[in-house]
């Protein structure tokens, strides 16, 4: 089985394998809290069963032998005889990961030591709910013959033929069920050579009393085969409740035969006579038989009351047109609900991603031809273009949507992680979901498995404190994870969030100086004491357990997070609890953006991110040499000059403007010379060489075909909060207070500089 | 003219694997993926078997029998039932709605297509 056919075969199984698991991990769960649903029950017990059956097709006896106990465990359970209990899943949720350890075993691989292990670990719980231990684990597919009558092949008195004997006589409901005689003829036919094969039609009736749905045929048939009666016997397998079937094996005794004739509904004599004719019997032999019976041959079989031929067609043709109707409307019916419930189409991920890039591309071209109409002038033009970028646009949002997923998903599997974890931490923690049909792009979710999990995880190892310092504290005994997501401009943001002690300010902030993260003297605020733990090399953790402090720590959580262009900051309050915010973009393909111009070039600064634009008025100007930040309307406004911060030659030009922008809680202006409008920005990411560049997050290409980059404003605000405390401080543009700030989003390279 | 056999079931490898075995043995295979959907397939197409699960989402195997056998052009369209050993109380039922015939799960593609040639060999 190693075609390539079967291969694909093999692939669909495993992927339904993972589907099917996690369904069944959430039925569990869902189990936990209402154990009395049977549509779970059901479900559960589908999925077991349907890998268990697709697994046998493969030869994968180790997983159908083990689904096998899960699936009989579920039957139980969906017939009531075994009651849910939290035992029961505790040992049913260990099982349905161990199928899926399974099911990663390549078919030719045996299991190492430790599956088998934890796989019969897991079996004889299983069976302990069985209610016996002997339960046959069997992988093998039951035989599909249930009863074999011994055969008699010798002895005295044999008949002199090397053939099998069969007497086939149909039952009147044959064809009604499906089965075409004929057909387990000529599969009979492959088992060996049909040597000869009399058709019966004494049964047949007048035509006028015919029921042509019924079925009137016998067949005597001889066989020279070399399969076992077994084999003979399976032919008729599906026949058997409808059909009479004798089947004499090769040299059987005078006596069988005797018996045979008995049974038949013909008469003994014709049917001595056929037997004689297709060879099976001498004429010896016959009258042998014929001698040693005594009782005479039974009776017609009893058929159902025939119909009048006449009378049925004519009953079939008014009956046929409502039956026909009725199975017309019924199709109807079905397809428009079909129509109703088949909302969802899979399609390739890589598939999706050559339909964004191309609607990129179609978007760059789009803004091409809308600066060639502009140029042009012509109105008509004009017009045209700018339906065809409207359109665009739409057709950008469609495609991105598409790539959008709930997070629900990805919420609900912690549901699993919170159960393991607070087990093994001997807590009491509830999850509690909130905004999981929030939707993000495909690629987000896919990424942010991992770092959720570790703050997860840390919220419950070191967040949530024991039952007895909640009880101490006089906190509910049951702890609280929060999941939370939201939208927000433009961005998505996810909450992880406990009602634990909260983080102990003192003990970061001693630590983070002991670490030499920040300098003793630097002035913080209690957030940005926080945000410390996200700094490279720092962990709270007094005592290392099981669960964090591998040596992962909070830093690469942010890394992981910056990696998607998405920012963590962490609030927390003393004796309330901690919550962690990752805020990431909703997509990765293509953004609103704010093109501006500095000197010859063009920039972009993500649309969702720009508040306002003011005027750098004369008196803010020459403000400038001695402090980095304007008065706006009464705010502190810090800012950036992007003419000096890229070092742009020349000078700016006499009317430069700031575009306030926002990130998260913060704001700061950013000086350009000139503001060129709204453009849809495709991006494009940045070749490595530029990773280093600050202030930079990616370029796209204008409809001129010339390069613009796209501001990284995070950390242009950064920059701009920076060098105002810094002039502040009077400790020039890279002072130590001034770095201390950026915690939060600080890299590697900026704490090394505030260390020394 | 290639005998046409629809595949009822939920499982999409089941489908792909029977669909090998018996497409290799010259068959047209018409594939669904319940009972609603297998209806929903027929069409008034000629089909000479079908094979079809027990369990499955939003139409179960024993109900889509009864209803085939419902409609004119498929009453003696004959059914082959998937079963486990577990089941011989829905083999029973099947077998009252009118599926005569059963393999039982699971099984070796071969075992597959010895029943189908059973019910309808080329």
């Amino acid at each position: 089985m190693t075609t390539p056919n079967m291969d694909s075969a093999l692939q669909t199984f495993i992927e339904e394998c993972g589907e099917l698991l996690q369904q069944m991990e959430d039925a569990l769960l869902r189990l936990e809290t209402e154990p009395e649903n049977q549509d779970i029950i059901d479900a559960m017990f589908r999925a077991a069963h349907t890998i268990k059956g697709s697994a046998g097709l493969f030869g994968l006896n180790e997983i159908v032998a083990f689904t096998h106990v899960v699936e009989n465990v579920l039957d139980q359970v969906r017939s009531h005889t075994l009651p849910v209990t939290g035992e029961l899943i505790a040992v049913l949720l260990p099982a349905s990961d161990h199928i899926a350890t399974l099911v990663g075993v390549p078919a030719d691989e045996p299991l190492d030591a430790d599956t088998r292990t934890v796989g019969n670990a897991l079996l004889a719980s299983l069976q302990a709910f069985l209610g016996h231990s002997d339960a046959p684990a069997s992988a093998e597919a039951r035989p599909m013959i249930p009863h074999e009558t011994p055969v008699y092949s010798s002895g005295g008195g044999e008949a002199g033929t090397d053939n099998w004997h069969l007497s086939l006589r149909f039952g009147p409901d044959v064809l009604r069920n499906g089965m075409d005689p004929l057909s387990f003829i000529r599969y009979l036919g492959q088992l060996g050579e049909i040597a000869s094969l009399t058709t019966l039609s004494d049964a047949l009736p007048e035509a006028e009393t015919m029921d042509p749905e019924s079925c009137y045929l016998g067949f005597e048939i001889d066989l020279k085969s070399d399969a076992s009666k077994a084999e003979i016997e399976s032919v008729f397998d599906f026949v058997r409740d409808d059909a009479i079937i004798h089947i004499l094996p090769p040299h059987s005794e005078i006596a069988r035969y005797v018996e045979l004739i008995k049974s038949l509904p013909e008469d003994d004599k014709r049917l001595g006579e056929l037997l004689v004719a297709s060879s099976a019997l001498t004429q010896r032999e016959l009258e042998e038989i014929l001698f040693i019976q005594q009782c005479p041959g039974q009776q017609q079989p009893q058929m159902c009351p025939p119909k009048r031929l006449g009378e049925l067609l004519v009953e079939n043709q008014v009956v046929q047109r409502e039956v026909v109707d009725s199975a017309l409307d019924k199709q109807k019916q079905v397809k428009e609900h079909k129509f109703q419930e088949s909302r969802l189409v899979r399609v390739q991920a890589d598939k999706l991603d050559n339909l964004i890039n191309l609607v990129g591309e179609l978007v760059i071209a789009g803004a091409g031809a809308t600066m060639l109409a502009q140029r042009k002038g012509d109105g008509a033009l004009i017009e045209a273009n700018s339906l065809i970028s409207r359109l665009v646009e739409e057709i950008r949002d469609g495609a991105l949507q598409l790539r959008m997923v709930q997070i629900g998903e990805t919420f609900s599997r912690f549901q699993r992680v919170v159960r393991d974890v607070s087990k093994e931490l001997g807590k009491d923690i509830e999850l509690v979901i909130t905004g999981a049909e929030t939707e993000l792009d495909k690629a987000v979710v896919e990424k942010i498995g991992d770092p959720l999990t570790h703050l997860v995880r840390n919220s419950m190892d070191h967040g949530i404190e024991s039952t007895e310092r909640r009880e101490a504290a006089g906190k509910p005994v049951k702890g609280k994870l929060m999941l939370n997501a939201y939208h927000d401009s433009g961005s998505i943001v996810i909450e992880v969030g406990d009602d634990g002690a909260g983080l102990n300010r003192d003990k970061i902030l001693q630590k983070a100086i002991e670490r030499g993260i920040v300098s003793p003297n630097a002035n913080l605020t209690d957030h940005e004491i926080y945000n410390l733990i996200f700094e490279a090399g720092f962990s709270t953790a007094d005592a290392v357990s099981n669960l964090s402090g591998r040596g992962v720590g909070m830093d690469v959580v942010r890394r992981n997070i910056e990696a998607l262009r998405g920012t963590v900051e962490l609030d927390s309050t003393p004796g309330e609890g901690t919550i962690v915010r990752i805020r990431l973009p909703l997509t990765l393909a293509i953004i609103d953006g704010f093109l501006v111009g500095v000197g010859e070039s063009a920039y972009v600064v993500p649309l969702e991110m720009v508040l306002e634009c003011v005027e750098l008025s004369d008196l803010d100007r020459q403000a400038l040499e001695h402090r980095a930040y304007i008065n706006l309307r009464g705010e502190v406004l810090p800012f950036v000059r992007l003419h000096d911060h890229f070092e742009i030659a020349g000078n700016g030009s006499r009317r430069e403007n700031i575009v306030v922008v926002q990130y998260g809680s913060h704001k700061a202006g950013l000086v350009v010379d000139r503001l060129m409008g709204e453009f849809q920005t495709v991006i494009k990411p940045l070749g490595k060489m530029f990773s280093r560049v600050k202030g930079i997050s990616g370029s796209t290409i204008l409809g001129t075909g010339a390069v613009a980059l796209i501001l990284d404003v995070p950390s242009l605000i950064q920059q701009a909060a920076a060098s105002e405390a810094g002039m502040n401080g009077q400790a020039g543009r890279n002072g130590d207070a001034g770095q201390a700030t950026q915690v939060g989003n600080g890299s590697a390279d900026r704490t090394t500089a505030s260390v020394h | 003219m290639a005998k046409t056999i629809m595949v009822v079931d939920d499982s999409a490898s089941l489908r792909q694997v029977v669909n090998i075995a018996l497409t290799g043995a010259g068959y047209k295979i018409i594939e669904a993926c319940d009972g609603k959907d297998a209806l929903g397939k027929l069409n008034g197409e000629k089909i000479n078997l079908i094979i079809s699960d027990v369990n499955m989402p939003n139409m179960d195997g024993i109900t889509f029998v009864k209803e085939l056998k419902k409609l004119a052009n498929y009453k003696f369209t004959p059914v082959i039932m998937l079963t486990t050993e577990s089941q011989e109380g829905k083999k029973a039922e099947g077998q009252a709605a009118g599926a005569k015939a059963w393999v039982v799960k699971p099984f070796q593609p071969a075992q597959m297509l010895a029943a189908v040639s059973k019910l309808c060999a080329a």
